[in-house]
């Protein structure tokens, strides 16, 4: 679209044509891309739909709140009680983003807004390394360090500090508990989330912290005052994120989290997340028809609470954004 | 004793600093941790054998042999899932900033791709399976490509909206006052100006495709041979990771750690590569 | 612009690069020479995996023109598979269902592996268990209805009250299933204590848990090149006849007398079972070949990958199955 000199002064006709293409051109990809933007919903009605007819062998043959509040897991005597799992899920999905959050603010601040440039260089591609490693090998680490350090170490502590409140109340000494499945969760979205949160603070304009540095405010204070909550939004999508790969995180949290069937109490009890539940299971019971649709069954539960959880964070995000 | 304003605010300063250096050694520790064991682990058995071989019988009980079709399984599957994931990532991101903004189709489709994100990737794959049987499909690198490219797409549309989101607008309105279409401004001010950012998603999502086992577990299986056509079986590193890993055979199992090395070291070099490239496509934007 | 189109170039590049070193695989055999040609898709199990590979590495060095497609992913997917269509041969480490059966399954046994309890050497009452043995109903108690919960129980010597910590295979598998068989229960779901996924990991945890108790495929728990346990494992003796002590044919301590007490039949079953492969309907072409050929010469090449070659009359049974 270079512009003729000689020709600028007046609308030739060659213009106009160029013009309208250009609009032409723009409603077209408008279009395009309207399509690909609703793509993403119709993937998901597809999925919840899939999920539906392949778990409705059990979900027609028992009562919704026997499925959603039973305890009792027993497939091969037809007892299909989820209440197990989804507890477990939730424990540890907490668990490891409440462990998350703090280092991963505190360590993406620093690396935008304090770490030198050589610093940033090496950051970033580590980063992107240690979030391609594949989920068994974080589940590998997790059971030789994190299981013998909740063992040998965070068990007896917790037991003898704090013993007398249930939360922290030692009832099983192995330790494959919430606590380890919940450490080893928070290290695996701790790059994804640092990295955004990363990206977020570098799309700020540097004049906004030079004007604020240039009064005498301190790096901290220009930080609060001025980046937070610029950034804020930013930051609350990046941990909605890292919340949501927590949801589905499953090699890694079931090597080390124990896998009973049971609602955990304590952050040293054993618990069995859904996604822990479906890949036990799923490659070799897929043949029987009806743990399968069970399976199944579990992998819409799950896809249902990501679903409010990512509604109520929507909404909470609205409100913060007002 | 109360502390006068000036030592306050130096005071708040210093312990903020701590706070933030010690949360840095404390992820950086269980991150080096990580990176530690697999190098210590798995640097003794890298042999050039395991990197230009394939496996042959007896592998999986120490024999000889390589993992020259996982690596070549992995480079095709995650390229390929990545690349058509940036074809639907892009144009979502960007339409959901230069054309929805913060409209309720926006948030609507955030929502979905948030909780697409969260969908393990077994199910993903069980969902490729179950399609796969009622089509009377084998496990081939195609369907490997596009389940990935569903469990990669998610990640990229939402870190590459988070960036696009926090570009100032002044530019883009800057770019729209002077007649630009909004396709124009999409392609020619924000996509530029936001190119280390993509990168970072593009990497993300790359970084998560290549790293999955149990979507491709399903969907492109595993053979010991080398894919040779789209429609054949393929085998992937996080696969190859995790039988040798699961084998009672003690220097298979280190094998697994040479293996894990060996996708640590093609991200490393991905990671480098195109952030080079983007420093060099943008060196003239707006700063 | 440039960056789209550039993009969009390189994935167009990529698929016609990748189509165009393909060939499609043919899957019929060469009646004109006599010589046995074609293509043999597997899935399954995983425990069967690492034979399978050296199963079908020795036949193609006989048959150079069948290829083989070997692929892991568990029973129920080999099963699923088979009965779709995707495969021609499952690999089922564990008894094949009613369900399958019905939906038109047919299998031949080809190996025989066994599961074995399993503590840590350094068990402090490890040398009283290996004298005195554990009943199949201790194990029942202590697996199954959790009634035992000290190692003191176990000896029956109620001063000791250390508690038995119980480890199970996460994942569904052969060995699960077979080991709550012999415990008195009837599925893996069945077994009670933290459930550790992979084989590996549960060796390795109970080995490092003073106080644990577990259980194992015979390849992982015994070394099969050293010819001896694991390092850190003990197998606790199981007191078949339930006379209070360990008998020399309850107790092992080699690779060889393991092999030979489950081969014999000396050693229960459950908790030894044999290992399947399935087909749909019953096998025909390259598929009957090769199962035939893993049933006979094919047997030699288990023990040295620490799996159980079948007894004679076994052997005869399953091939007359494929008749």
């Amino acid at each position: 679209m270079a512009q003729n000199p000689i020709q600028s002064t007046a609308i030739t006709r060659n213009q106009r044509i160029v013009a309208i293409s250009r609009q032409r051109t723009d409603t077209w990809a408008r279009r395009v891309f309207f399509v690909i933007t609703v793509l993403p919903i119709g993937l998901i009605a597809i999925v919840l739909i899939g999920l539906l007819y392949r778990s409705w062998p059990i979900l027609s043959r028992y009562p919704l709140v026997d499925l959603l509040f039973g305890v009792d897991w027993k497939p091969s005597e037809g007892r299909f009680g989820f209440y197990s799992f989804i507890m477990g899920t939730v424990w540890v999905t907490v668990v490891g983003v409440g462990l998350a959050i703090p280092p991963c603010i505190l360590v993406a601040i620093y690396l935008a807004e304090y770490a030198g440039a050589r610093i940033r260089l090496l950051a970033k591609p580590i980063l992107d390394v240690l979030a391609a490693i594949p989920p068994v090998v974080y589940g590998v680490w997790g059971l030789l360090s994190v299981v013998p350090l909740v063992k040998t170490v965070l068990g007896p502590w917790s037991q003898q500090l704090l013993g007398f409140w249930g939360l922290f109340a030692v009832q099983q000494p192995t330790g494959f508990s919430v606590l380890a499945g919940g450490i080893v969760l928070a290290v695996i979205i701790t790059p994804l989330i640092i990295a955004v949160i990363f990206e977020i603070f570098n799309t700020v304009p540097v004049d906004l912290r030079n004007a604020s540095l240039a009064i005498g405010a301190t790096r901290w204070e220009t930080i609060q005052r001025i980046l937070l909550p610029q950034v804020m939004p930013g930051i609350i999508a990046a941990i909605v994120l890292g919340a949501s790969r927590a949801f589905g995180e499953t090699i890694a949290v079931l090597m080390v989290v124990g896998n009973i069937a049971q609602v955990p109490h304590s952050l040293f009890d054993a618990a069995y997340p859904l996604p822990a539940l479906i890949a036990n299971n799923y490659g070799e019971m897929m043949s029987i028809p009806l743990y399968d649709a069970a399976l199944l069954c579990a992998a819409l539960i799950l896809l249902v609470i990501i679903l409010l959880f990512n509604i109520l964070a929507t909404v909470v995000l609205t409100r913060f954004v007002k | 004793m109360r502390l006068q304003p000036w030592n306050r605010r130096h005071l708040i300063e210093r312990v903020m600093q701590i706070a933030m250096i010690g949360s840095l050694v404390i992820v950086g520790l269980c991150l080096g941790a990580i990176l530690g064991t697999i190098i210590a682990r798995g640097l003794p058995s890298l042999t050039w054998q395991m990197i230009s071989q394939t496996p042959k019988g007896g592998f999986y009980m120490g024999k000889a042999g390589g993992v020259l079709n996982a690596i070549l399984g992995s480079l095709y599957l995650a390229s390929g899932a990545t690349a058509l994931a940036i074809v639907f990532a892009l144009p979502i991101a960007l339409y959901l900033q230069t054309y929805l903004a913060t409209s309720g189709w926006a948030q609507l489709v955030r929502l979905a791709l948030d909780v697409l994100w969260g969908i393990p990737s077994i199910v993903y794959g069980a969902f490729g399976f179950t399609l796969m049987i009622v089509l009377g499909v084998r496990a081939s690198l195609f369907a490997g490509i596009i389940v990935l490219a569903l469990v990669e797409l998610p990640i990229m549309t939402r870190a590459m909206d988070e960036v696009i989101r926090r570009l100032p607008r002044d530019l883009a309105q800057a770019a729209l006052a002077l007649g630009s279409t909004k396709l124009e401004v999409a392609l020619r001010v924000v996509i530029p100006q936001t190119l280390p950012g993509i990168v970072t998603a593009v990497l993300l999502a790359f970084g998560r495709g290549i790293g999955d086992a149990a979507a491709v577990l399903f969907t492109a299986g595993y053979t010991d041979r080398i894919p040779t056509s789209l429609l054949r079986a393929t085998a992937s590193l996080p696969l190859a990771v995790f039988f040798q890993l699961g084998t009672p055979y003690p220097e298979v199992r280190e094998r697994g750690y040479a293996s894990a090395l060996i996708l640590t070291i093609i991200v490393l070099v991905v990671s480098f590569g195109s952030r080079w490239l983007a420093a060099r496509l943008q060196r003239y934007t707006v700063k | 612009m440039h960056i789209i189109a550039r993009l969009a170039g390189l994935l167009v590049m990529g698929a016609l690069v990748l189509s165009a070193c393909g060939s499609t695989a043919t899957n019929t055999t060469d009646a004109n020479s006599g010589e046995l040609s074609g293509t043999i898709a597997i899935s399954g199990a995983f425990a069967l995996y690492p034979m399978m590979t050296v199963w079908t590495e020795e036949f193609t060095k006989l048959h150079p023109n069948v290829e083989f497609d070997v692929q892991g992913g568990g029973a129920g997917k080999g099963m699923t598979d088979v009965l779709s269509g995707a495969v021609e041969i499952g690999m089922i480490s564990r008894d094949i269902k009613p369900e399958e059966i019905s939906r038109g399954a047919y299998w031949v046994s080809v190996t025989k592996d066994a599961v074995f309890p399993l503590i840590s050497a350094q068990n402090p009452y490890a040398s009283e268990i290996l004298a005195r043995g554990i009943s199949q109903t201790t194990f029942a108690k202590i697996f199954v209805t959790g009634e035992i919960k000290t190692w003191g129980e176990v000896l029956g010597k109620p001063e000791i009250t250390d508690e038995i910590h119980v480890y199970t295979r996460s994942d569904a598998c052969g060995a699960g299933e077979m080991w709550a068989k012999f415990a008195g229960g009837k599925v893996q779901d069945d077994l009670k204590g933290i459930g550790v996924n992979g084989e590996p990991a549960l060796v390795d945890t109970v080995s490092k848990d003073t106080l644990g108790i577990g259980y194992s495929n015979l390849n992982s728990v015994f070394d099969v090149r050293a010819g001896t346990l694991v390092a850190g494992a003990v197998v606790p003796p199981i007191d078949i006849n339930d006379n209070g002590q360990a008998d020399a044919n309850e107790l092992y301590k080699t690779t060889a007398d393991a092999i030979k007490a489950v081969a014999d039949g000396v050693y229960p079953s459950p908790p030894a079972r044999f290992e399947n492969l399935a087909t749909k309907g019953k096998p025909t072409g390259v598929t009957l070949a090769f199962i035939r050929w893993i049933l006979t010469d094919g047997q030699q090449f288990l023990s040295q990958a620490g799996y159980v070659p079948l007894a004679p009359d076994q052997q005869t049974e399953s091939l007359g199955k494929l008749k």
